[in-house]
């Protein structure tokens, strides 16, 4: 194995969401185990030094996702300006007090940067992620190409196995699906692994499947005050000791998907062969959460993304077999969605009777 | 739609014919081509040069190294004729189709042991064929592939129509399976695959992709009917030609909507294989003229999207192999279990896909705006670093670059206005298709 010779990289996302901190940190009866960011930055910082500690070669870059906005809190590549290192400890080990001391303060200061009366936008996790790839990528580019990096003295080489962990506090986003997504792919193309610890609210499914598709792992923290143990144990060792390790892995993945009109996550969808977007029609109301998600779908007379408009005997015979599963759906909404492509139909149903009599 | 590359091949054919002496028409410099060919073919290295040699441009002459015999210049100029390509792409949205069906048509006809490929055509053919299988389902997550070979005066299945990448490679993997013999039969072996692909729903595409080394065939009837038949069926013929162009060749492309191409080297074999990976856009389907018009092609699928059981779940029988798993999906409507995805749930018919294998083509749908290039340090914005991986930019203009390329290296997102390194750039755009300042 050549991780003798080699380090491994981490880069790490925080979400940093003011309100869900807020919320984490609230004691019981809300939480059994209330988490505040300070406690947790100081299990992060642990982890972090613990990760630097581990092999000299190691590298190490931290994302902060703040409400709006994604920063580059810190990374071994780039030198730490003097400003941040001014508490210069005899008994402290340099590196660890450089990491400390600059994510804490970037931290701080972008929090107060924040504006407090403004409603506050949702963290910009899916932007930070997309960075931690930027950066996974620069750093495993061949050196040649990068000979500003030669010049400050940093050789990066090609470092085995990079990894993403994302440290989640917020539920998940829906209008995000897509980025994620191609985040997770660009994330298989460049073999780094995403591994996700959510440590507050509820399951991620978009985070889970981008821990499922990278190899990472999942974890969903049900014991907060023992974070430090959960991140030790499980996200410290490299992706190739892991499989020697037995690291928790994912019990059920959610492969559904979210659909375009209500961004609502969904079993059953419609999908417009054209553009292939997915599409449902969902009441607003629908808790319901069972396998047949059909009850509460309904056809599309026009793909409200590239307007095309589909042909009406798909459209009755979508909905005519959606009686069989559902029972008492609105009648009105029925006829409104119907009653668009009736004055086209003379056009748009003709070229399809060959296809329909074929399946 | 015209073929492109079937133009960039003439426009090669009338370079190389400038060469050897005007008033010589494409075809007439092919069948010389390929004399020359068929000597090299039966092992008498000829010194004469191929007339496309001319014409052909040696990728290694084109780099120039500079002062410091480094690279880098020649690599940014590359990128940066990468960007100005995306500049120049049309804003209008392409359709494509994203549910493919494909034939692989290979021939194994003696002509494929010639060895004017290393080590043989029909070696090369197939490691080719390995990479362009796994690069296709990379890009099309939905789509399958049959395969099907030519030999001995008939067409054989190799491979059942699969949207498995290795079932499909499993298919080809074993050479001594597929030696080449006899004389191929195009005829035979377009209808074997038309035939396969008959019950297909309009909305997926269906094509045939034909790699051809021979220069005959020996049809038991009219081709120009099984021609016909696959206009009629919107079926898509796309050749690979190895040795010289056919007539026929040509004309299944031309008639079909296909491309045809006849590669010149092991490289531009590959090339001319690997341009066929991206979906194609749809045909000409005019809806814009009347907004009322509908595309045949249009239809409202039902997907479904299926639960996946952990490793650990106590075993049970599948439905597609009846054999005893533990892993496997459930299909969300009659909650049967199946071994992959994608698929079509055997109990009820739903289409079963998992929500990546429709992410994936998000991105042909959704792309990133093209960054402008910043040209001088007083448009720079004040951050010091690259917006996505913190490089710190140059200070100073770089002198002497070309078009399209920024002097001061940063790159600028339309939307967010966060400045990008030339890495980032052609990162944010090639691979991940989103830009990390907008974060959508």
């Amino acid at each position: 194995m050549d991780d003798d010779s080699m380090g491994s990289h981490l880069s790490v996302v925080i979400d940093l969401s003011p309100t869900h901190w807020e919320l984490s940190s609230r004691e019981a009866p809300e939480n059994t185990y209330p988490l505040t960011l300070a406690t947790f930055l100081s299990q992060l910082l642990a982890f972090l030094n613990s990760h630097i500690a581990c092999r000299h070669e190691n590298t190490l870059a931290v994302f902060g996702a703040f409400p709006g906005k994604s920063v580059m809190l810190y990374s071994s590549s780039n030198p730490v300006p003097d400003s941040l290192s001014t508490d210069v400890n005899a008994n402290s080990y340099p590196p660890f007090s450089a990491v400390d001391s600059t994510v804490v303060q970037r931290i701080m200061s972008e929090l107060d940067l924040l504006e407090k009366d403004e409603e506050e936008a949702p963290s910009a996790l899916v932007g930070s992620l997309v960075k931690a790839l930027c950066y996974v990528n620069r750093i495993t580019l061949p050196p040649s190409s990068n000979s500003k990096a030669q010049a400050n003295g940093f050789h990066p080489g090609v470092l085995p196995d990079p990894r993403i962990l994302i440290l989640s506090v917020s539920p998940d986003l829906a209008t995000s699906y897509i980025p994620i997504m191609n985040a997770i792919f660009s994330a298989q193309k460049l073999k780094a692994t995403i591994d996700v610890c959510q440590i507050y609210g509820p399951n991620t499914v978009f985070l889970q499947q981008a821990a499922h598709l990278t190899g990472g792992s999942y974890i969903f923290l049900e014991r907060r005050d023992a974070l430090l143990q959960y991140l030790i144990m499980s996200f410290l060792p490299p992706p190739s000791i892991r499989k020697t390790l037995s690291v928790p892995t994912q019990e059920q993945v959610d492969f559904r998907a979210a659909c375009f009109c209500h961004k609502k996550i969904i079993d059953i969808g419609f999908v417009c062969s054209v553009c292939l977007s997915s599409e449902c029609y969902l009441p607003a109301a629908t808790s319901n959460n069972n396998q047949l998600g059909l009850v509460f779908c309904q056809p599309l007379p026009v793909c409200t993304t590239c307007r095309t408009k589909f042909p009406m005997k798909t459209l009755t015979r979508l909905n005519a077999a959606r009686p069989l599963l559902a029972t008492g759906n609105s009648a009105p909404s029925q006829s409104r969605l119907t009653s668009g492509p009736v004055t086209n139909n003379g056009v748009g149903g003709a070229p399809h009777s060959g296809t329909n009599g074929a399946r | 739609m015209p073929p492109r590359r079937d133009g960039e091949y003439l426009q090669v054919d009338s370079d190389s014919d400038i060469e050897i002496g005007p008033g010589r028409k494409g075809k007439g410099k092919d069948k010389a081509g390929d004399k020359r060919k068929k000597d090299k073919g039966k092992g008498k290295a000829t010194e004469a040069a191929y007339t496309w040699e001319a014409s052909y441009t040696r990728s290694w002459d084109t780099v120039q190294e500079d002062e410091a015999g480094s690279l880098q210049g020649a690599v940014e100029d590359w990128m940066a004729r990468g960007r100005r390509r995306r500049l120049l792409a049309p804003a209008a949205p392409v359709r494509r189709t994203i549910i493919r069906h494909l034939v692989l048509l290979l021939d194994l006809s003696t002509s494929m042991l010639d060895r004017d490929m290393r080590p043989t055509r029909f070696d090369l053919t197939l490691q080719y064929a390995r990479e362009f299988i796994v690069e296709w389902f990379d890009q099309n997550p939905l789509g399958q592939i049959g395969v099907v070979g030519m030999r001995a005066g008939i067409g054989e299945r190799v491979g059942e129509m699969s949207g498995n990448p290795q079932d499909v490679l499993k298919a080809i993997a074993d050479r001594h399976k597929l030696e080449p013999t006899g004389e191929p039969s195009l005829q035979n072996s377009i209808e074997l695959a038309r035939n396969s692909m008959n019950h297909l729903p309009t909305h997926s595409s269906r094509e045939i992709l034909i790699i051809f080394g021979s220069l005959t065939t020996c049809d038991p009837h009219n081709i120009h009917d099984t021609l016909n038949a696959c206009v009629t069926n919107k079926i898509r013929i796309s050749v690979v030609a190895l040795a010289a162009e056919m007539k026929i060749c040509r004309e299944l492309c031309d008639k079909t909507g296909g491309q045809f191409g006849v590669a010149m080297n092991e490289g531009h074999f590959k090339d001319l294989l690997f341009e066929l990976i991206p979906p194609p856009a749809q045909r000409a389907l005019t809806r814009a003229a009347g907004a009322g018009a509908t595309n045949p092609a249009a239809d409202l699928m039902m997907m479904g999207f299926p639960t996946r059981l952990p490793d650990a779940s106590p075993p049970s029988l599948c439905v597609c192999h009846s054999e005893l798993r533990s892993e496997g999906f459930l299909c969300p409507r009659c909650l049967a279990k199946v071994c992959d995805v994608p698929t079509d749930c055997d109990i009820c018919d739903l289409m079963i896909v998992s929500s990546p294998h429709l992410a994936r083509s998000y991105h042909h749908l959704f792309p990133v705006k093209p960054y402008t290039a910043v040209m001088s340090m007083v448009d720079a914005s004040d951050s010091s670093g690259c917006h996505g991986c913190a490089r710190v930019f140059p200070v100073a203009a770089l002198v002497g670059v070309s078009e399209g390329m920024s002097a001061v290296g940063r790159y600028r997102c339309p939307d967010c206005r966060g400045e990008f390194c030339s890495d980032c750039d052609v990162f944010v755009h090639d691979v991940v298709h989103s830009c990390p300042g907008c974060g959508q």
